[in-house]
């Protein structure tokens, strides 16, 4: 099965036009299986409904952000392995190194191109596929 | 981008967070001691304008809500009434730009508009400066450096 086919994407974001842009870019990518949710509250109950391989998250979102989220992801076992891409205007140093001591698998700060977010979402996705 | 019809849809929506941001301003505004935490849901809306409309290449909107944001967030921890005053009044010029510019995107920048910037940006300077921020390639630095 392709990477398209296998992967099961979950964008979380509270601005409905950011959501939007980026299921649009995924979709236009080929990826088939791509599910949104509003914040981090939403995410949680989708990822223990479902098997996610990578979430693509913004910060600022209530309730839950996405900080809170991603240490959420790190400290269950069954949902450790996923891949988690922050995706935010967030670029104070502090945060960053913060998200990056939280086990985010990268960052990416707004305005995002097309061209980033795609590299950034195969590399992620291909390093989870085979692991070192 | 998309199509015109969609591109309105995300300026409605930036202008939903302008509408809270000046709610949250009016109450700081009449009771400036007492709720000077709400700055930090200003800032919080500044920056949801400001990461989408960077995403939708609304520059002059980024800059301003931008500056909005740190200001905000300098007014969190204004130690006196004065501080708090000037914050507040930068605030609602930024937040009044902010609601025109969404109204009238794709609007040639004016001189009015970069003074008010400038204003902003000496306003932000005399509380400290904005928080230090890092570029992608720090980012990238920094995820390698982790190993």
């Amino acid at each position: 099965m392709s990477l398209h086919d296998e992967s099961n994407i979950l964008v979380v974001d509270d601005v409905n036009s950011m959501r939007t842009q980026i299921k649009a870019l995924l979709i236009g990518f080929g990826f088939r299986n791509v599910d949104t949710v509003a914040n981090g509250e939403e995410a949680k109950a989708a990822l223990t409904s479902k098997a996610y391989h990578l979430v693509l998250a913004d910060w600022h979102m209530e309730p839950t952000n996405g900080m809170e989220l991603l240490k959420f992801v790190r400290a269950e076992p069954s949902l450790k392995p996923i891949a988690f891409l922050m995706i935010t205007a967030e670029s104070t140093k502090e945060r960053v190194i913060e998200a990056i001591k939280s086990g985010v698998d990268d960052y990416l700060v707004k305005p995002l191109t097309r061209a980033q977010i795609e590299t950034k979402v195969y590399t992620i996705l291909l390093k989870k596929r085979t692991p070192a | 981008m998309s199509t015109p019809a969609k591109i309105k849809e995300f300026i409605q929506e930036l202008s939903g967070f302008a509408s809270t941001a000046e709610s949250v301003l009016t109450a700081i505004e009449a009771d400036m001691e007492g709720q000077k935490h709400q700055f930090s849901v200003f800032s919080e809306k500044m920056f949801a304008i400001r990461g989408t409309a960077q995403q939708l290449n609304l520059e002059e909107i980024a800059k301003i809500a931008g500056l909005g944001e740190e200001i905000a967030i300098k007014g969190t921890t204004a130690q006196s009434r004065s501080q708090i005053r000037k914050c507040v009044g930068s605030l609602w010029d930024a937040l009044t730009t902010v609601k025109y510019l969404l109204e009238h995107t794709g609007e040639e920048t004016n001189e009015e508009r970069g003074i008010l910037i400038n204003r902003l940006e000496s306003t932000l300077r005399a509380f400290g400066g904005a928080r230090p921020t890092v570029t992608a390639d720090e980012i990238e630095q920094l995820l390698k450096q982790r190993g």
